[in-house]
């Protein structure tokens, strides 16, 4: 099939734990690097604090921490994705993030029933980019699962 | 008639005279008898008297003897106190002095062969002495028989007077010539009572004489015990030294061997000498090699310092460089920092920017064309930021372990150029104190090389000790036996005292003999005397008778010519008589002559001794060198010094001692001289005597 004439989506690529995942580009209004964040008391672990971004303010939500994995020290590849999702608007704090790609949509498989189940809910499918693996990641699980700070989230809006 | 009648007068006269007559016989026999005696006695006095002289000559031969051994001794003595004190004079004195002794020992063995002829002259002189007193002896007896002869003529005389007496009456005519005999025998008997005072004075003189000889006896006897004692004392004496020579000569014999083991000793210590001194003169070569190459090192050492500094300098220059280096690429660092964030930002741009581009739809395709490059760039830049910020940190890392090994290096070349100065100050040591090694062994070199010559000195000189005390130990034993000789002759000198005292009271007794018959001889010359006055009062009645029997004389004429035939015989007898006196004076003579003899001997005997002295003094002398020879020795033996110091004590004594036996001697020689004298007086007054008698 041409590459011309293939249904095409493009995505951001970034790493969490050294594995590569996929968010489509619509949903990410901006990308920045960390430069300062405000915390909030008695907000969820996974909740870094506050940035201020281009008049607004976002709350900003360490990935690692809310799929469970360790925390690490930001650096100089450390990415803020801002997303948006309705009205809702988050930034997501990833190891790195660094690529923009067009992924076919016959390329993205759905995910395996084996890791189906709760994992399952923040995956929309696994794509195969030549001999990497990329997991797309389903955005709005992702903000679903935010749910626990979503009354602040609105307080805010 | 008339001759008749005054027979029986003349007759009584005749008997008286008779009677007288026979006194006065009787008297003349008495005397001759006692004369006899003396003479013996006389005789046996002056053989003792030559038995003593005999035995003090040989006393004073011996003490000279033993005198000039003394001497000899002492000297010796006196000498080898000091011989030790120079022992290092050469074997050469020793033997030009032992030649010069064995020369005078010749002499001295000459000289006592010279002595021995003289004494057997001496002994021959004695012996004709002895003879011709012998002959003295007989010529006596025969005088004696000769006397007697005499007397049976007088008998004879007496019976042809009693004939011409029983004849008077006939032989008238010859009274008076018979008158005049008688006349004449009267005077003849006054002259003869004139000899018998004579005779008496001389027997009193002789008997004087003998009490005074006696009394030179007694004094000559006390003289000779004293002189006893003392040659007791003086044997003691000798003895006693004799056992310190002995003495001497052990300890001699020990010096002999300690001074054989000593040369052996400085044999060994000059072959050691040698070793040391071989040994050091190749510790010397060793040390000056050894200096050479420490100062070759030194400089050596000298120059590794210098590189060792150049080292730790350019190490810290390397090390600031690297340091620098470092500084600089941490620098680099921060650049690449920078174009990593520039890179990061871009790339955040050309995301951003792809998204708007997304988001422009078909219009932002062109832009979101730019922005994939742009993101290619800006890929790439951080690719090779990357690279670069890996390739700063391998570099930054190699900076940081060449920095860190350069200050290791520069540590230790710190610590090796402390270390070589160090090892540069040792090393300046070590030469210093090879040098003084060198110095020191160089001495130590010449020290051992002069060692070498005073250890051949020592071998030398101790083996001329060791023949030396070898010398002075055979001397010792030579010494030892002279003195074993002394007391030999001493032995012998006190058997001589012991005899000479014997014959001394032999004499004393024989004196005492002679006294005796001095006095026997005195009262019957007092007798002889008193008959003889009586004979003289007799003479005078005689005369007076004479006169009436000088007719009856005439008849005897016959018998007065028989008178003359036996006084022809009696004149014959003692015309013999005189022949024989004669005899008697010549062997007298001869006595005299060979007591002149016997002095010449002596004297040639006095000679000798005096040349044996002399050679003895000479001898002396030559020892007198040896012993200054031997000095040396005698200083290193303080015992031999010590006993040679009791020995001189002990020779001066036995010198003074033997001084005083010699004055005794001569005492005893010239109170036995006053003695000969009065025998030889006692001889004469014997001799006049028997002439009296003769004329008698």
């Amino acid at each position: 099939m041409p590459e011309e004439t293939r249904e095409k989506e493009n995505y951001i690529l970034f790493k969490l734990m050294g594995t590569t995942y996929g968010i489509k580009s619509n949903d990410v209004q901006q990308m920045e690097m960390i430069e300062h964040i405000t915390p909030v008391p008695n907000a969820p672990a996974f909740v870094e604090g506050l940035v201020f971004l281009r008049g607004q303010v976002i709350p900003a939500i360490n990935l690692r921490l809310r799929f469970g994995f360790e925390r690490v020290d930001y650096d100089i590849k450390t990415r803020l994705i801002v997303v948006q999702k309705g009205t809702r608007r988050v930034g997501l704090i990833v190891d790195n993030a660094r690529e923009f790609v067009a992924i076919p949509k016959d390329v993205i498989t759905p995910p395996p029933e084996a890791i189906s189940g709760l994992s399952g809910e923040y995956l929309e499918g696994v794509a195969t980019l030549g001999d990497r693996l990329v997991l797309i990641l389903n955005i709005e699980e992702v903000l679903n699962f935010a749910e626990a700070v979503k009354p602040y989230i609105q307080e805010n809006n | 008639m008339a001759v008749k009648k005054e027979k029986p007068k003349a007759d009584l006269k005749n008997n008286k005279v008779e009677k007288r007559q026979k006194v006065t016989d009787s008297g003349v026999i008495g005397i001759h008898s006692q004369l006899g005696e003396i003479t013996r006695d006389a005789d046996e006095a002056l053989r003792l008297n030559n038995r003593i002289w005999e035995g003090i000559e040989t006393e004073v031969r011996t003490i000279d003897q033993v005198l000039g051994g003394v001497n000899e001794m002492t000297s010796l003595l006196r000498d080898s106190e000091g011989q030790a004190d120079s022992i290092a004079t050469s074997t050469e004195e020793h033997s030009s002095s032992i030649n010069e002794m064995a020369a005078s020992i010749e002499q001295v063995t000459a000289s006592m062969v010279s002595l021995t002829t003289s004494i057997n002259e001496t002994a021959s002189s004695i012996n004709e002495t002895s003879a011709s007193i012998q002959g003295v002896a007989s010529n006596a007896q025969e005088m004696a028989t000769s006397a007697a002869q005499v007397t049976t003529s007088m008998n004879e005389i007496a019976g042809s007077i009693k004939h011409v007496s029983n004849e008077t009456d006939s032989l008238v005519t010859s009274i008076n010539e018979t008158a005049s005999t008688i006349e004449e025998m009267a005077r003849s008997i006054q002259s003869v009572a004139g000899n018998a005072e004579d005779l008496a004075a001389a027997a009193e003189q002789t008997s004087s004489s003998m009490n005074e000889m006696a009394a030179s006896i007694e004094e000559v006897s006390a003289t000779t015990e004293n002189l006893s004692s003392l040659v007791e004392q003086i044997s003691s004496s000798i003895e006693q030294t004799a056992r310190s020579v002995q003495g001497v000569a052990a300890n001699a014999e020990k010096i002999s061997e300690s001074a054989s083991s000593s040369a052996a000793a400085s044999n060994q210590l000059d072959r050691s000498i040698h070793s040391v001194a071989s040994l050091s003169r190749t510790a010397d070569e060793i040390s000056r090699r050894l200096a050479r190459e420490a100062e070759e090192n030194g400089s050596k050492i000298e120059k590794s310092i210098q590189g060792l500094f150049k080292i730790r300098d350019s190490m810290r220059q390397t090390s600031e460089v690297i340091k620098d280096m470092g500084r600089r690429s941490s620098d680099i660092g921060s650049i690449v920092d920078t174009i990593n964030l520039i890179a990061e930002r871009t790339n955040l741009l050309s995301l951003n920017a792809s998204i708007e581009a997304a988001r422009a739809g078909e219009a932002g395709r062109g832009f979101a064309v730019v922005a994939e490059e742009i993101r290619n760039l800006a890929e790439r830049s951080a690719k090779a930021t990357s690279d670069i910020a890996n390739i700063i940190k391998a570099f930054q890392e190699v900076a940081q372990e060449a920095v860190a090994t350069t200050n290791e290096g520069m540590k230790a070349a710190e610590e090796g150029s402390t270390l070589s100065e160090e090892a540069g100050k040792g090393l300046k040591k070590i030469l210093l104190g090879i040098e003084e090694t060198a110095q020191l062994v160089s001495q130590i070199s010449s020290a051992t090389n002069e060692q070498l010559q005073a250890g051949q000195n020592l071998v030398n000189e101790s083996n001329m000790t060791a023949s030396q005390a070898k010398q002075i130990a055979s001397a010792t034993l030579e010494q030892s036996k002279a003195v074993q000789n002394m007391v030999q002759i001493s032995s012998q000198m006190r058997k001589i005292a012991q005899q000479v005292s014997q014959a001394m009271n032999e004499q004393t007794r024989a004196s005492r003999d002679i006294i005796k018959a001095a006095q026997n001889t005195s009262n019957l010359a007092s007798q002889v005397k008193r008959a003889t006055k009586e004979q003289a009062t007799g003479a005078g009645q005689i005369t007076q008778a004479v006169e009436s029997m000088r007719k009856a004389t005439a008849t005897t004429s016959k018998a007065i010519s028989e008178q003359a035939v036996a006084g022809e015989q009696v004149s014959r007898e003692s015309l013999r008589l005189a022949r024989l006196i004669e005899g008697m004076s010549k062997a007298m003579a001869e006595q005299a002559t060979a007591a002149n003899q016997i002095t010449v001997a002596v004297e040639n005997m006095r000679k000798q001794a005096d040349q044996t002295t002399k050679a003895m003094s000479e001898q002396s002398r030559a020892i007198k060198d040896i012993s200054s020879a031997t000095d040396n020795i005698a200083k290193q033996i303080k015992i031999i010094a010590a006993t040679n110091k009791k020995q001189a004590g002990l020779g001066s004594k036995i010198t003074e001692l033997i001084v005083n036996i010699r004055a005794i001697a001569e005492r005893n020689g010239e109170a036995i001289k006053d003695s000969r004298k009065i025998m030889t007086n006692i001889f004469e007054k014997a001799k006049t005597m028997g002439i009296i008698m003769e004329r008698m």
